[in-house]
């Protein structure tokens, strides 16, 4: 099992760091244009960064900061699958450690810019307009299953084995990633908003009447 | 001994802030020289989230739907509709946008507790707050607590409505209309919301 999958309901954490800037660091904007434009080109998606960051050392998880865990992804996705060699990689961060205000090469394809402009509008929507049978409908009580363990998952931890309430029926279907390994969400399926009492998910905390929603993929709903 | 040294000044290396610039550099330079990005890539997509998709939009949602309540209905009913009237795109992110209204009886919090899913057409990109995995984990079983880290605190009677984003909708909340805005115009009114306020992390005051 992997600590990333449960993040939701750990305790003892202390208090949230409330750090309301987007990057803390110039590096961090460039880095991330950078991964907008694997994104928008087709090199990855977010299932790839996503895996990545699941695979992690969970003590390096809590460690390092958002976006220097994105870097070592980024390095290694990119190595793995070949766009750039570990050697010339290491040899250009050595470039720039040692000169750091050398300039970038003075080339590129601008075309590509305004692909990853338009990407951002067209974004990618996991939605297909195909005919489903919805295994369940609004106000029917379902139990979260205990899904095996799996490389990547969209079903947060703590709802595992919880009993909620359809609230609402997202009309087609929804795929969320095929090319990543996960737990039953590589195929097209419905996707059901479900409604938990939060005092359902954890009876010791004070009832408030508090309201938890997630949006569930079907693979990982039965009936209760 | 010395084996042990060059292991831990390397290890040091590999964990300051110039070796990450210097490698972010490095991976741009390669990308520039086999033409998987242009020159001027990297700038525009900053300038992007600076100017075109940000907070801005979101707050400019909030204060129409404040002052006028037909279109809070269309927002609250089909919102990736409802911001098209305001000339607003939506796009990645935001494919499926889903608003929901704090009110006297509930307020409402935003989440994602596998990773960092934020609706951007309407709020840019995602502070570092929402990214700690301590927000991520505390949110949603002691809310109060972590509004406490904001500086927020309801009425103790107020039920939390808490959204965990993890399949395809991004949520947004429209906070409560602080009293003695009365009759302000639009603009006025979007300078007081914040990021925060339109996750449900902050309240708006005027």
């Amino acid at each position: 099992m992997k600590v990333q999958h449960f993040l939701g309901g750990i305790e003892n954490l202390g208090p949230v760091a409330v750090e309301k800037r987007v990057f803390v660091e110039p590096w961090e904007a460039q880095l991330f244009a950078v991964h907008t434009t694997m994104m928008g080109t087709g090199i990855w998606a977010w299932p790839d960064l996503r895996v990545l960051a699941e695979g992690m050392s969970p003590l390096d998880y809590f460690k390092y900061r958002y976006y220097i865990k994105w870097l070592g992804g980024m390095c290694h996705f990119l190595v793995a699958k070949n766009y750039i060699s570990e050697k010339e990689l290491e040899e250009r961060t050595k470039h720039f450690l040692e000169h750091p205000d050398a300039p970038l090469p003075n080339s590129g394809d601008n075309a590509v810019t305004e692909r990853v402009i338009e990407y951002f509008y067209t974004g990618a929507n996991p939605y297909r307009d195909v005919a489903v049978d919805p295994l369940f409908k609004v106000g029917d009580k379902v139990r979260v299953k205990d899904m095996p363990p799996a490389v990547h998952t969209r079903l947060p931890g703590y709802l595992r084995n919880k009993v909620g309430v359809i609230d609402t029926v997202y009309k087609g279907a929804y795929l969320y990633a095929d090319n990543v390994p996960t737990d039953g969400i590589s195929t097209t399926q419905p996707v059901y908003l479900v409604k938990f009492k939060t005092r359902d998910l954890w009876s010791d905390i004070p009832d408030k009447g508090d309201v938890l929603y997630n949006d569930c993929f079907e693979v990982y709903l039965e009936a209760a | 001994m010395s084996d042990d040294h060059d292991h831990e000044h390397h290890h040091h290396l590999r964990e300051s802030e110039s070796y990450y610039a210097a490698r972010t550099k490095a991976l741009e330079s390669l990308f520039r020289e086999k033409g998987m990005i242009g020159i001027d890539t990297v700038d525009r997509v900053i300038r992007f989230f600076e100017h075109e998709m940000g907070p801005f939009n979101g707050a400019k949602v909030v204060a129409k739907a404040w002052t006028d309540p037909a279109f809070k209905a269309r927002l609250l009913a089909d919102a990736n509709k409802a911001i098209a009237e305001l000339g607003l795109k939506d796009g990645i992110e935001g494919e499926n946008l889903r608003v929901v209204e704090n009110t006297s009886a509930a307020h409402n919090v935003v989440c994602c507790t596998l990773c960092s899913c934020w609706p951007w057409p309407l709020l840019g990109l995602p502070p570092y707050w929402f990214k700690d995995p301590v927000f991520r984990a505390r949110i949603v079983r002691e809310p109060r607590g972590v509004l406490a880290d904001f500086g927020v605190s309801l009425p103790e009677d107020k039920r939390i409505d808490i959204w965990d984003s993890s399949a395809q909708v991004r949520y947004f909340v429209i906070p409560e209309r602080p009293a003695g805005t009365e009759g302000w115009p639009e603009e006025k009114l979007a300078a007081l919301v914040s990021t925060e306020a339109m996750q449900g992390l902050g309240l708006v005051s005027a």
